[in-house]
């Protein structure tokens, strides 16, 4: 934890240790490019193991669960304002993260900057734009069936 | 010229459809790209509805192969949060299943390899042996497939004496099996020189596409979360972490052998060391708001769930990655500059779970632009006459 607050300084918002082998970093999002690339540079933080995304109300959260050849893991936390939401593409130091920002970029309607690669992942073709399933005010509506011919 | 060739999505028989589609020029594959979504089933936000004990069941059923991961993570997670710890005899009848299932899975592998070289006596051999496995797993939880013997506090079945002696000495019989199968298969030539040099991953390359599993370390990266991060009983137990330098085919081949061999170790201590004891503690109803982020070493490789609770019987929030996505990213690498006739073996090579089905490919000839459907059975003969007439891998050594 100290070699983290050496390297990454006043940029860090918050730290915390909650349980056995876990931190939580907290970093505004305009830092995170040039953090996690101090991270894997100098600490050797370079899996990721995932990206997810948490919807607060008015804010979107998003987790980066990084790990290194020690035990335990690096959790890095930035959040973006659901009105504007805005992240940048990590894909520059990490290229694996591709598959994990199209997810979040689908699932929560947020704009990754710089992504490589913004065609759809998970949803299908026909989903309509704008629909962002993991949102808390998206509920799923049954089309309502029809039956050819009509009911019998 | 190059051309596009479509492969999948769909096909009745397997349960997680995948669209890829290759650009080819000639037989060589130049760029890949994957399409996925076919089998989306929502279930973050089904968990978001449902309590913690419905959730345990719903996440055993993201995977029929590796079903107790998927729970064991989740169970893992939300004990943290009830503030529970199981007792020692659950857990280690919780990981004595993980173990269990960790050898039918890279059995079911190895069968499957097999098949897809063109060994098809092997597979067979080895899917026999795997029934020894489903035995046992059924003698303890009473089922095949989904075991349901997880519960947020430990497990749901205890073994008695005689259980416990006819588990240790079927493992018995399974090692010698095994180890007979094994060096069958491992000697013959011809199932080695298809394996070797097929799908090369780098090191650097699993590094900085965040490989998982025996992918990554077949390429030489050390990565198991049951070392680098022990969870359960995994920090009193001796084991070993299993990896290969050959990176490829053959490699990941070596590294699942080397798991199910160790796999036989840890099961053996655990059912010697066996604590007596009650399995399980009874879980409040609620948990204490928070977020925990729990990790373990699927046969697949690392899966990761991350669960956030707001103080109510639902969770805010479940983040679920599967060890198979995580593997995608490197799959494509693998596949750039290799023949398509390798792309079953090297797909079936990262266990992905839509290896064990006949499906079509289109391929389209380049001369005349007409596609053409070739059956998987058709692709393998293709696969095998190419191997024929190739002769430089003949004499590769099996490197255990």
């Amino acid at each position: 934890m100290d070699r983290i607050r050496g390297l990454l300084g006043e940029r860090i918002l918050e730290m915390t240790n909650p349980a056995v082998r876990r931190i939580f970093l907290t970093l505004a999002p305009q830092d995170l490019v040039w953090a996690l690339g101090r991270l894997k540079a100098d600490m050797g933080y370079w899996h990721l193991s995932t990206i997810s995304g948490v919807d607060l109300g008015d804010a979107f959260e998003f987790l980066y669960h990084l790990t290194d050849d020690l035990p335990g893991s690096l959790h890095v936390r930035t959040r973006t304002p659901k009105a504007e939401a805005r992240i940048p593409s990590i894909c520059s130091v990490i290229p694996g993260a591709v598959l994990y920002e199209r997810e979040v970029q689908e699932m929560f309607g947020v704009v990754v900057e710089n992504i490589p690669d913004n065609r759809r992942l998970l949803l299908s073709d026909d989903w309509p734009d704008g629909q962002h399933p993991l949102r808390k005010d998206w509920k799923h509506v049954r089309p309502e069936e029809k039956i050819p011919g009509g009911k019998s | 010229m190059k051309v596009q060739i479509p492969i999948g999505p769909q096909h009745p028989a397997l349960k997680e459809p995948i669209g890829l589609r290759m650009t080819v020029e000639g037989e060589v594959i130049h760029d890949a790209d994957l399409r996925l979504g076919y089998n989306h089933r929502g279930v973050e936000k089904v968990a978001e509805g449902r309590s913690y004990i419905q959730n345990l069941y719903l996440t055993e059923r993201i995977c029929g192969i590796c079903s107790h991961s998927h729970s064991t993570t989740f169970a893992q997670g939300a004990e943290i949060l009830f503030e529970i710890v199981p007792p020692k005899r659950g857990q280690f009848l919780r990981y004595l299943v993980s173990e269990l299932e960790r050898v039918h899975s890279h059995l079911l592998w190895l069968g499957v390899a097999g098949h897809e070289a063109g060994f098809d006596s092997f597979f067979m051999y080895v899917w026999r042996d795997r029934e020894i496995v489903m035995d046992i797993l059924e003698m303890i939880s009473g089922n095949r497939v989904h075991y349901a013997i997880n519960t947020i506090g430990g497990v749901r079945r205890d073994i008695d004496e005689a259980q416990r002696t006819k588990i240790l000495d079927l493992l018995a019989v399974l090692r010698a099996r095994t180890s007979f199968y094994l060096n069958l298969g491992t000697t013959e030539p011809s199932f080695v020189g298809r394996l070797a040099g097929v799908g090369y991953l780098s090191k650097e390359d699993a590094m900085s596409l965040c490989a998982v599993g025996p992918t990554a370390r077949a390429s030489n990266v050390p990565r198991d979360v049951r070392k680098d991060d022990p969870y359960g009983i995994y920090d009193e137990v001796p084991f070993e972490v299993c990896t290969a330098d050959t990176c490829d085919v053959l490699g990941r081949t070596v590294v699942r052998i080397k798991e199910v061999l160790q796999s036989y170790d840890i099961m053996e201590y655990l059912l010697r060391n066996l604590p007596a004891g009650p399995v399980a503690v009874k879980a409040p109803r609620r948990p204490k708001p928070g977020e925990i982020v729990s990790r373990y070493e699927a046969p697949r490789g690392e899966n990761i769930h991350y669960i956030k609770s707001n103080g109510t019987d639902k969770p805010e929030r479940l983040k679920v990655r599967a060890p198979t996505l995580g593997n995608y990213a490197a799959t494509i690498a693998m596949l750039k500059k290799g023949f398509i006739a390798d792309i079953p073996l090297i797909f079936a090579a990262i266990d992905p779970c839509i290896c064990c089905a006949e499906r079509s490919v289109e391929l389209v000839d380049s001369r005349s632009g007409r596609p053409s459907v070739v059956r998987w059975s058709e692709l393998r003969r293709m696969a095998g006459r190419r191997a024929a007439r190739d002769s430089k891998k003949r004499n590769v050594e099996w490197p255990l």
